[in-house]
């Protein structure tokens, strides 16, 4: 028999109806079917005026997106589920004409507003000399095919059109990159609010090309502003100042963890692994309950857990802003500390709780040590959920007992879900708390407007995201949030003043279930004890 | 005829298509200081044009430095079995290399050698390497280049319009009767002179590497205005298309597989070129190569989906990750990993060479009517040579876009016969109107499935017959009686395929009768039953004649160097 499955279309026709309504249509299910294929069943065998947009059918036009499951991709390459609901809606931020067509004139105006050609100021010599190496990046950034799905799901963009969003802000770093371009793309970068971007990597993630936006196009072009003298906004410079002259990206409060703890040597016995352990700066300065937290989850689960005593800021804020100097010098730095930790206490594995120094670590300083030394640095960086759940392993993990009566929902950190490909792992962990009745949040893993040096540098537009994460996160119903990155925790938390949701971070729960687990453990002595005599 | 409202929108030069042609066409012209307005059938930038995947042909000479446009003339011509229109030929071969400089001044980035010059390939019946590329995404490269173009200059770009009649008046262009796709308003467009750039045709076949707007509008709109249609049963089967899964089959494989040294295989693993064309094995032209592939399927040495299979597997993994990017990302769509694993494939409709019948100007044989790209005939003759289409679509859009800008210049806008204009949007209204009728998907199945099982690869007297009778009948039964199921004018697909699918039953039977009037084997149109006799050496013209009637003729060839052996 086939496979049926239930697809529900946004239908919107504003001649004749008020609003947008969902039609829902039966497909029969075709191995390797993707969603154009739903479409044009549907269109075929149910209603031949349902309107979308198509025409290579291949990835090469970008004609076809739409929100597939409330995130824009282009239908065409995007394969369906047959064992879930398909929900489809026009992209965002664009007017529908009818059901998921939308109209493209905004968008197209917002391009030419950049003057998005490649500009001459004298005849070029015909046949003109190009030399490979010097438009590597630009050949990368270049495969773009405009089907402004990541418009749609970006949250920037989503707030205010003052951004061009990252397919514009991508053609403004291909004409950057362009030896033949004689315009400033720089100035008009910070024209174009180029310091608004998060760096959440959603458009990335989507992108049919793969194109790495926020590294090759939004940093790219926030570090040659950084050289051609532009001052980091006043927020962030703060941090980077900061990171430069303490190695920490925020100033000292109550007692520092690391000052805190009296040993760097966390030892088990019969340890099932041992890893060093990165605090971060926000762990170190902020959350100091947080990183002994962490350290007891894992010494619970018999792992030793080294904490080397001098660390140092990963430089995401410098990275991410542009200043490559100090992000290079940090780089150096940190390398450094974990391969002596490794050295000392043969060990080749660091363990991160911060979705955003995680990232870093993996996604910027690997490929720039490696740049610089040729080889990139000696140790593995695992995400705490991502080591717990694939390397301990779901059968060897100390299940916790505590129950814990609780609604959970999930925020999953741009820098962990896309940063990391940590997507399932903290999850697991939460479903393992007993009494922990978990919510799935189908916009969890959407931005929460911190990052990118946004809420240090742009705080007005960055609570502006928050607040859609907000109704997001209101919508679930949840008891409370959780999530996994400092940084995340402590927007989502002035988010939620004023509400009954608190923010808890992952390791501070399971604790929480441990110990409820070992109070209970201990009633239960007690009372046999008591019975026995 | 009920008098239905329309909005008339002046131009000087109007563009119909926004393809490779169509844009340089209008980017040629708006230099000219003109007003120009260029109609899409879809957004900017979607054109068909951006799923060219292998390569531009151009004899710069900088791997192989003995190529000159002479040889590339030669190629071109004995490629195209001597059917092509030698002027027109000539040119393609003398201005390529100034339009590939005009693509690298807007922005284009062609692969490059060592030397920073502008890298190139080898592809099917080339004496040299010619054919440069941006990896295999060439089409695309060029495309968001010249959208790149388009928004430098002062080009009006009307989008999701649907040109649907040519205006005819005191024997010249007059502009055209339109939709608007997004509202469903009716709209005339007048100009003194008109660039057709509507691409093929290969959706009027079941299996095809074409966008699905490409259904043959330009032919069907040229040869109701009266213009004259050359070389029409001449259609490019691609020899590689994918075969599955269902929903990608006739998606194109790239010749550039081939050109990097892809084999290809029987399922007793034979590489069976060997038997059929052993001098050139896979870079035999593509009609031959098409030809091997179906021979091979009907003997029952195809692969298990209908195919034969297609490997890469023998080159370094960073040649084929770097200059074929997109075949990578195709078929791991389709699970499969061509770094190590066959593809399957078989041939797809690909290339009309056939198309509106240009002279020197790329002028029509109607007065302000100019034409470029995949809708213009006679440039390919019998077959064309991989890379030489997308070299087309720039030498040609730029002559049709300069020559259109100056006969406007020279000429005062024509009046229109408003008359025929009502009655072309009744037409298109009573579609909407009709109580009872065939609907367009239905009627669509049924012609592609005519044309796809009658009019292919191999062709015989009475499929051809058998064709054209078919064709007749529907044209007489069925298009009349197209009925959209929903009466929405607002962006209605049903509506727009059903004003599409008049326009594919005429070009269709252009394909159906002018295969059916050459009797011999020619170039890509194969009788399994040929004519000895018929040397083939001629083109055929088709125009209308008196109560609009079909009008086919054999027209001695244009040469100017190259005499057919």
């Amino acid at each position: 028999m086939t496979k049926k499955f239930k697809a529900s279309i946004e239908r919107y026709n504003p001649d004749t109806d008020d609003a947008p309504y969902f039609e829902d249509f039966e497909v029969e299910y075709e191995p390797g079917m993707t969603v154009l294929d739903a479409l044009l069943y549907v269109q075929d065998k149910y209603d031949s005026s349902l309107a979308f947009r198509w025409e290579c059918r291949g990835g090469q036009c970008g004609s076809c997106a739409v929100r597939v499951n409330t995130i824009a991709r282009i239908a065409c390459r995007t394969k369906v589920d047959p064992d879930a609901d398909l929900i489809l809606q026009p992209m965002q931020k664009m007017p529908v004409i009818k059901d998921l067509v939308v109209d493209m004139t905004q968008t197209e105006a917002r391009i030419r507003r950049i003057r998005p050609y490649v500009a001459r100021d004298k005849p070029p010599e015909r046949p003109e000399i190009i030399h490979s190496q010097d438009i590597e990046i630009l050949r990368e950034i270049r495969k773009c095919i405009e089907c402004s799905a990541c418009l749609s799901n970006c949250p920037i963009v989503h707030e205010t059109w003052d951004y061009p969003g990252p397919m514009i802000i991508r053609q403004l770093a291909r004409l950057e990159l362009d030896p033949r371009d004689v315009e400033d793309r720089v100035a008009m970068a910070m024209d174009e609010a180029v310091y608004s971007c998060t760096t959440c990597k959603l458009c990335e993630d989507i992108c049919p090309k793969s194109i790495k936006i926020p590294k090759l196009a939004v940093e790219l072009l926030r570090a040659k502003a950084v050289e051609a003298g532009y001052p980091l906004l006043e927020g962030q410079r703060i941090f980077v100042d900061s990171m430069k002259e303490t190695g920490r990206s925020v100033p000292e409060k109550k007692t520092p963890l690391l000052k805190n703890l009296e040993t760097e040597e966390f030892l088990v016995e019969n340890p099932v692994g041992r890893v060093a352990f990165f605090t971060g700066c926000l762990i170190d300065y902020r959350m100091q309950s947080t990183g002994k937290a962490l350290i007891e989850v894992l010494n619970r689960n018999n792992v030793d857990v080294i904490v080397p005593k001098e660390q140092w800021c990963c430089a995401s804020p410098a990275f991410r802003t542009g200043d490559m100097e100090t992000a290079t010098m940090c780089t150096e730095r940190v390398t450094k500390i974990f391969e002596d930790a490794m050295d000392k206490y043969d060990l080749d594995t660091v363990i991160i709780a911060c979705a955003g120094c995680g990232k870093t670590l993996q996604e910027d300083h690997r490929p720039l040590i490696e740049e610089m030394r040729g080889t990139p640095p000696r140790f593995k960086v695992y995400d705490m959920a991502e080591y717990l759940v694939d390397v301990v392993g779901m059968d060897r993990i100390v299940k916790p007992t505590g129950k814990l009566d609780l609604k959970v929902t999930y925020h999953e950190p741009c820098h962990l879900g896309r940063g990391q490909s940590v997507v399932d792992q903290p999850i697991e962990l939460l479903k393992l708390i007993p009494g922990v009745e978990y919510i799935d949040d189908p916009y969890k893993n959407r931005c929460c407007g911190a990052g990118g040096g946004l809420r240090a540098g742009q705080r007005e537009l960055s609570m502006k995201i928050a607040k859609t994460k907000k109704e997001y996160i209101e919508a679930t119903g949840a008891d409370v949030v959780t999530t996994e990155c400092p940084f995340c925790t402590i927007q989502i938390k002035d988010i939620l003043k004023g509400t009954d949701i608190p923010c808890l971070y992952m390791p501070d729960l399971l604790l929480e279930s441990y110990k409820k687990g070992d109070e209970k453990k201990a009633e239960g002595k007690t009372a046999k004890a008591k019975a026995e005599a | 005829m009920d008098e239905l409202p329309y909005k008339t929108i002046l131009c000087d030069v109007l563009v119909v298509g926004a393809g490779g042609a169509g844009c340089r066409a209008a980017i040629e012209a708006s230099r000219l200081n003109l007003d120009v307005i260029m109609l899409s059938k879809e957004l900017i930038g979607k054109a068909h044009t951006s799923m060219a995947e292998g390569g531009y042909n151009v004899s710069l000479g900088n791997v192989d430095p003995d190529d000159d446009p002479e040889t590339h003339f030669k190629d071109t011509i004995v490629g195209g079995n001597y059917l092509n229109n030698q002027e027109l030929a000539e040119i393609l071969v003398n201005d390529a290399s100034q339009r590939a400089f005009d693509l690298e001044e807007m922005g284009a980035l062609f692969d490059r050698t060592p030397e920073g010059k502008i890298a190139q390939r080898v592809f099917g019946k080339q004496s040299w390497r010619r054919t440069a590329y941006a990896s295999d995404r060439t089409g695309s490269e060029i495309m968001i280049t010249l959208v790149e173009g388009i928004r430098k200059e002062s080009v009006r770009v009307f989008d999701e319009i649907f040109a649907t009649r040519l205006l005819v008046h005191d024997g010249r262009i007059a502009g055209v009767t339109a939709i608007d796709l997004k509202y469903g308003d009716y709209l005339v467009f007048r100009a003194q002179a008109v660039v057709m750039a509507t691409g093929g045709a290969g959706r009027i076949f079941t299996v095809t590497s074409n966008a699905q707007l490409d259904v043959g509008d330009g032919y069907a709109m040229a040869f109701e205005a009266g213009c004259d249609i050359i070389d029409m049963e001449m259609i490019q089967f691609h020899p590689t298309g994918m075969v599955a899964p269902e929903s990608a089959k006739g998606r194109l494989v790239t010749e550039a597989v081939r050109g990097e040294g892809g084999i290809l295989l029987n399922n007793k693993g034979e590489r069976f070129m060997n038997n059929y064309y052993p001098e050139v094995m896979e870079l035999a032209g593509r009609d031959q190569v098409a030809r091997s592939i179906m021979t091979e399927v009907l003997a029952g040495r195809g692969s298990p989906d209908g195919g034969v299979y297609l490997s890469i597997s023998h080159l370094p993994k960073r040649i084929v990750e770097f200059r074929l990017e997109s075949m990578i990302e195709q078929f791991e769509d389709a699970g499969v990993d061509i770094r190590d694993e066959p593809m399957q494939v078989s041939p797809t409709a690909h290339h009309f060479m056939g198309g509106l019948k240009i002279d020197t100007n790329a002028q029509t044989t109607i007065p302000g009517l100019f034409s470029a790209g995949e809708c213009t005939g006679g440039i390919h003759g019998g077959n064309r040579l991989g890379g030489n289409a997308l070299a087309g679509t720039q030498v040609f859009g730029a002559l049709a876009g300069g020559n259109a800008a100056r006969f406007a210049k020279e000429h005062e806008r024509t009046g229109v016969d408003r008359k025929e204009i009502q009655k072309e949007f009744n037409r298109l209204e009573a579609m909407l109107k009709r109580k009872e009728g065939i609907s367009p998907s239905v009627a669509r199945k049924e012609l592609t499935d005519l044309m796809w099982s009658k009019v292919q690869i191999f062709r015989k007297e009475e499929d051809m017959a058998y064709a054209v009778k078919e064709l007749k009948r529907i044209e007489k039964e069925v298009v009349p009686n197209i009925k959209v199921d929903m009466p929405i004018k607002r962006f209605n697909p049903g509506w727009h395929q059903a004003i599409e699918f008049e326009h594919m039953v005429t070009t269709a039977r252009m394909v159906a009768e002018a295969a059916f009037m050459r009797k011999g084997s020619r170039g890509a149109h194969y009788r399994v039953d040929g004519d000895p006799n018929d040397d083939g050496y001629y083109n055929i013209v088709i125009r209308k004649g008196p109560k609009g009637k079909m009008k086919l003729q054999k027209e001695d060839l244009v040469i100017t160097k190259i005499a057919p052996p």
